[in-house]
């Protein structure tokens, strides 16, 4: 078996965790020597489209009918499929939840008019799995080194690695750090999954969830929990629509709607 | 049991000297809490508690290696240390008990084995807060599962040997002990008897395997399940959760395959999916059930005692306030005033 043949691939996004994987300095040759590097237009110019490829890495979330042309190319000549950071794998704060429906209501609100972007139709930004079969995923905003490292790992001995199911907590208390929720402030620990290795609670900082939500958050609780502390429902809110992505942006529309029946109620 | 006095003023010295032995980690301050750390004993807190993490760490680590993949072929792995591990109170010594029975009597984990017999233990006289509830799960004083064992009275440490090891350790140094007299059992009983009156929580475990099981039907483990967070500090900070999960990492910068075992949780939802995409515990309700089922139903059967030993971590770690108190308070009708009782989370 010859070596694994990866292409590198950025769509929206800001070209963060393409940088990370070029700031493996000391890895990147055992990194270049264990694949064969087809695309990654970042590193370099030259590149080689016209071969399937065992991994794709794809970064950035769909946001223009460009991004998503290129998707499907990409999906149609990869075995596997690994979107990298958050707009990949959620959406990214692009897809943050906002209050404001259809979309194109908060494209307006961002960029002031309707026809700001030019250089192909815009859509509603998404992360991949809206569109494509994912097989693996690596969160992070921007993802980080060693987890980056462990990934590429398995996937050069043809593992497929797996998204820890469990929240940053895990890790924090891994780490025998005081809990900062139990101290009053916001800490989206909870309801965030786990692998950055709960970088923020360790410097005493509260996770702001860039890891992305957790599949079984309860963050209705969290909610709760967090007015009970004195925090406004607003405030909450915004904090957890932040690093939300689109599912997590669902539901709190849903829980909103929810309290403002009860209100009327 | 043997026993011996000790000067205040030669705890220091006495712990310095125990490095021959292996690394001494004791109880220092992390913010207002405490951790056990290997720092010289000078800065060992003896008014300490509870540690946020117990002493399970040592023997079990958060995550360690068992074997390496290289070149073909398997080898077993062990970052096991000689070290010397002061300041268990009653309870963190019983925790280390069950995990004894656990870890050794059916199935030997060698793992476990080698860390237990690398470690020297020195246990601490302590004195409960409000949140201590050790005389409730009959594990306010030790008898066993310790090398030494200090009672720290107002003038003087009465030093319990507990085994072969803790009486070599005395016996070579001989110059910083000395033997006890009437007047210094007389203290000790004092002593005794205010420990005994300071305890708060005012509540009775009697039959309380009996009342669970009776209350597996109950609506309070859903009306928890709606408040808990599947946060899994419960389990990290409990000294006598045992489980683990397994994983192999692929170590690209020295080519070589690990696995590796890490602390898991029976609160986390994959713990309980197995092959097939089957979940047997989907619902938080029933993994908070299970969770307690087992500390204080399941294990009582398999072992004889619950396998709770009322250190108050769960108290003082659950962001939503459920915890053996408050389960017990729940479901024996008393004044329940915990964040999971009180609160009606709007599940969507
Ligand atoms: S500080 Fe945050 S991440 Fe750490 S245990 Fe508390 S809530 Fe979880
Ligand atoms: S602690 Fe939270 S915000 Fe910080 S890096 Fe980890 S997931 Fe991101
Ligand atoms: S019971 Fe409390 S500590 Fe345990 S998982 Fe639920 S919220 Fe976290
Ligand atoms: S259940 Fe709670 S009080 Fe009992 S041993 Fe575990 S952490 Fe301590």
């Amino acid at each position: 078996m010859g070596k694994p043949k990866i292409g590198i691939y950025g769509l929206t996004g800001c070209a963060g965790d393409q940088l990370n994987i070029l700031n493996c300095e000391d890895e990147l040759l055992k990194l270049f020597d264990i694949f064969e590097v087809k695309s990654f237009v970042m590193a370099s110019r030259s590149k080689d489209e016209s071969v399937p490829l065992d991994v794709a890495f794809v970064e950035g979330s769909v946001s223009t009918e460009k991004d998503l042309e290129e998707l499907k190319k990409i999906r149609q000549k990869s075995k596997i499929l690994v979107a990298i950071g958050h707009c990949a794998v959620f959406g990214g704060v692009q897809s943050m939840y906002l209050g404001c429906e259809p979309w194109i209501e908060r494209y307006k609100k961002v960029y002031g008019r309707e026809d700001a972007v030019t250089i192909s139709p815009p859509l509603d930004p998404k992360p991949l799995s809206a569109y494509v079969k994912v097989d693996a995923v690596l969160p992070g905003c921007p993802i980080e080194k060693e987890p980056f490292l462990k990934m590429a790992g398995l996937l050069a001995q043809g593992v497929i690695p797996k998204n820890p199911d469990y929240p940053v907590c895990a890790e924090c208390k891994w780490k025998e750090n005081e809990c900062l929720l139990l101290k009053g402030e916001i800490c989206l620990g909870p309801i965030t999954s786990a692998g950055c290795g709960a970088i923020c609670p360790s410097l005493n900082i509260g996770c702001i969830g860039c890891w992305g939500p957790i599949e079984d958050e309860n963050f209705a609780s969290g909610i709760a929990l967090l007015e009970s502390k004195g925090y406004t429902l607003d405030e909450i809110v915004k904090r957890f629509s932040i690093f939300g992505g689109t599912e997590r942006g669902e539901k709190l529309a849903k829980y909103i709607a929810k309290v403002k029946e009860g209100h009327n109620g | 049991m043997r026993v011996f006095k000790m000067k205040k003023g030669n705890i220091v010295p006495f712990l310095r000297s125990l490095e021959e032995f292996g690394e001494v980690w004791g109880p220092v301050k992390k913010g207002d809490n405490y951790v056990y750390a290997h720092e010289d004993p000078e800065k060992f807190d003896l008014s300490a508690l509870r540690t946020l993490i117990p002493a399970k760490k040592f023997f079990l680590p958060q995550k360690s290696t068992i074997l390496k993949f290289k070149n073909g072929n398997w080898y077993t792995h062990s970052d096991c240390k000689k070290r010397v591990i002061f300041g268990l109170h009653p309870c963190d010594i019983h925790a280390l008990n069950i995990y004894d029975e656990f870890y050794t009597r059916v199935y030997e984990d060698p793992y476990y084995k080698s860390n237990k017999e690398a470690t020297l233990i020195i246990g601490l006289s302590c004195l409960p807060d409000e949140h201590c509830f050790c005389n409730l799960t009959d594990t306010s004083t030790v008898e066993k599962g310790f090398d030494l064992f200090f009672t720290e009275l107002e003038d003087k440490f009465l030093v319990w040997v507990g085994s072969p090891r803790g009486d070599d350790i005395l016996a070579k140094r001989s110059d910083m002990v000395e033997d006890i007299t009437k007047e210094d059992i007389k203290d000790y009983i004092e002593w005794r008897k205010r420990r005994e009156n300071m305890f708060k929580v005012d509540l009775s475990f009697t039959g309380l395997p009996e009342i669970v099981s009776a209350s597996y039907d109950s609506d309070i483990w859903d009306k928890m399940g709606s408040a808990c967070l599947s946060c899994g500090t419960c389990t990290m900070v409990c000294p006598t959760c045992t489980c683990f999960d397994v994983e192999d990492e692929y170590d690209i910068r020295a080519d070589e395959m690990n696995r590796n075992r890490k602390w898991y949780s029976c609160m986390f939802r994959e713990y309980s999916l197995v092959a097939g995409g089957h979940n047997f515990r989907e619902a938080r309700a029933e993994r908070l059930r299970l969770w307690y089922t087992h500390k204080l139903v399941g294990f009582m059967s398999e072992y004889g005692d619950p396998a709770c030993v009322g250190c108050g971590r769960c108290v003082v770690s659950c962001p939503v306030g459920i915890n053996v108190l408050s389960i017990v308070r729940a479901l024996t009708g008393e004044k329940n005033d915990a964040f999971w009782a009180k609160t009606e989370v709007k599940q969507i």
